[in-house]
């Protein structure tokens, strides 16, 4: 395995483990919600950084998500340090639900 | 440069120890009127103006609804106008002065002593609504963004300072001679700037926001929502200069008219909402408040009929006037709050809780904690309570009004302790 299909490989990784990290409010997982915007990997810094958002930057359940997506990086991706960056702009809206998570709240 | 941007860190939201008092209190309160509906159940068949019928309006209305609606302001008013509380030290104060007010003014109505104990209670409500007041405009005014919903709370809380500011001053003619006329006049005009301008106002406001965000739907719709907010102000504005200047039914008809016309646009926009939701398995709690939507037409319904029999001068005249203020804080308000608590107090538990408990291990959501059975129960009592009540009063039916009254009380035993298995939740501990 080469340096670029580790690396995607790692993100992968950390993708997947984000899917175990719901929204408590809707139940459903914050990448299929939507509110993954960006995952990058710094080789050099060790460093992964999530740039997410949340349903509202007021969300009652904000500090939550951030600290279980958090731990969530650390303990998929080992050796690297993990930082999530909030943004509202652009801010969520429903169009960002995915397909899979669409169907989750549809109730199939 | 293109692309998200960092904006920075999490908002700092409401403590829940500001919030979770009210809601205790209120559940309480709850409780404490549906015991004084089941002492008090043959007042109904009597005259609308009685100890025992005003001390469970204002136990209903401040006691129970106004508390929660505070608490639950506090939590949501950030969200609304997306900037942090201004003050937790005003949110305790309001607390305490208004939790010391309750008591002493329904004591002084259940007794009919509106001397010391009465006055001093409205005069430390007051005070606690003034301290609320202050919390919510400094709050909004802080507040980056302007919107629809932060006005509609703004202007509800303009209309429960003159409400209570009223309140006050009719408690004080029973004693002194502080307005033209007997306090009995003005009870009216002190009911509906409390129920339309507070209550209405600030709920309308609230679960326009509410609604569509749980139910997970694009639907949004300002224009409609500043026409349902000038058609409610304006009747409310209609009303208090006519009864002041110009008493007429044809006034009356006109206000209740357009209020009707603001809740039907209300209900257009929550069927839209609705309609358009992506979430589409909708919860029990969803489902009671969408309920009460439903139930906000019926006050309305009655009060036209009720004007029209007061034009004929019917005898059935007061069973009506008890219909409508039983269908307000027993129907409409409470089908809302017992909806509402149970989609709000579980994410203010479950912070407290487990917002410092981050891991891949599973955590219960916060819908898991409290018990759906006990709330499926609680419902059907609820309702079951309310019609037979409702009707014991149609008919001055004493059996039904007991029958309904031993249901409402069950309804109310039910939601405080699911509301206690909230409050003391724990978490697991594997």
């Amino acid at each position: 395995m080469n340096n670029t299909e580790a690396r995607q490989a790692l993100l992968a990784s950390a993708y997947d483990a984000l899917k175990f990290v719901d929204d408590p409010e809707v139940g459903l997982n914050v990448v299929d919600l939507g509110l993954v915007y960006d995952l990058v990997l710094d080789e050099e810094a060790c460093k992964i950084t999530c740039l997410m958002t949340l349903t509202s930057e007021f969300c009652p359940m904000g500090e939550s998500i951030v600290a279980n997506v958090t731990e969530a990086l650390k303990m998929t991706v080992a050796g690297y340090t993990p930082v999530v960056t909030l943004t509202f702009d652009p801010p969520w809206k429903q169009d960002m639900i995915s397909e899979a998570g669409r169907a989750f709240l549809s109730g199939y | 440069m293109s692309g998200p941007q960092p904006t920075g860190p999490v908002a700092k939201t409401t403590s829940w120890k500001v919030v979770i008092p009210f809601y205790a209190y209120a559940a309480l309160s709850f409780l404490a009127s549906a015991v004084l509906l089941l002492l008090s159940g043959e007042a109904f068949t009597g005259h609308w103006f009685q100890p025992h019928l005003l001390a469970i309006t204002h136990l209903m209305a401040l006691g129970w609804a106004t508390m929660v609606i505070l608490g639950a302001s506090h939590q949501l008013v950030p969200v609304l106008i997306e900037n942090d509380l201004y003050s937790d030290k005003l949110a305790y104060l309001s607390f305490g002065l208004a939790a010391m007010g309750i008591p002493l003014l329904v004591y002084g109505f259940f007794t009919f002593n509106l001397g010391w104990p009465a006055q001093l209670g409205g005069s430390l409500v007051l005070a606690g609504l003034l301290a609320f007041i202050a919390n919510i405009a400094i709050s909004i005014s802080k507040s980056k963004r302007e919107n629809v919903h932060a006005v509609f709370v703004f202007t509800a809380t303009i209309w429960l300072l003159l409400t209570v500011s009223l309140g006050l001053a009719l408690l004080f003619n029973f004693t002194g001679s502080v307005l033209p006329r007997n306090s009995l006049y003005y009870l009216p005009l002190h009911a509906h700037l409390g129920v339309v301008g507070w209550f209405l106002l600030l709920v309308l406001g609230v679960g326009s926001r509410l609604i569509p965000m749980f139910l997970i739907s694009k639907y949004t719709n300002p224009r409609l929502l500043w026409a349902v907010f000038l058609l409610i102000n304006s009747a409310l504005v209609l009303y208090g200069l006519a009864f002041l200047f110009r008493p007429a039914m044809a006034t009356d008809l006109l206000c209740a008219a357009m209020v009707l016309a603001a809740l039907l646009l209300f209900a257009r926009y929550c069927r839209k909402a609705y309609v358009q939701r992506i979430r589409k398995k909708v919860d029990d709690q969803m489902k009671v408040s969408l309920l009460a939507v439903a139930l906000l037409l019926l006050p309305v319904l009655v009060l036209l009929p009720l004007i029209s029999v007061l034009l004929a001068t019917s005898p059935h005249t007061n069973n009506m006037v008890l219909l409508y203020g039983f269908t307000i804080f027993f129907g409409w308000l409470t089908a809302l709050i017992l909806g509402m608590t149970f989609k709000t107090l579980p994410f203010i538990v479950w912070n407290k809780v487990y917002r410092h408990r981050a891991s891949l291990g599973k955590m219960p959501n916060p819908k898991d904690l409290f018990s759906h059975p006990v709330y499926k129960a609680m419902a059907a009592a609820y309702l079951l309570g309310f019609v037979l009540f409702a009707c014991g009063i149609l008919f001055s039916a004493t059996p039904l009004l007991k029958t309904g009254a031993v249901a409402l009380l069950a309804a109310a035993g039910l939601y405080n302790w699911n509301v206690g298995v909230l409050l003391t939740h724990q978490p697991s501990k594997k």
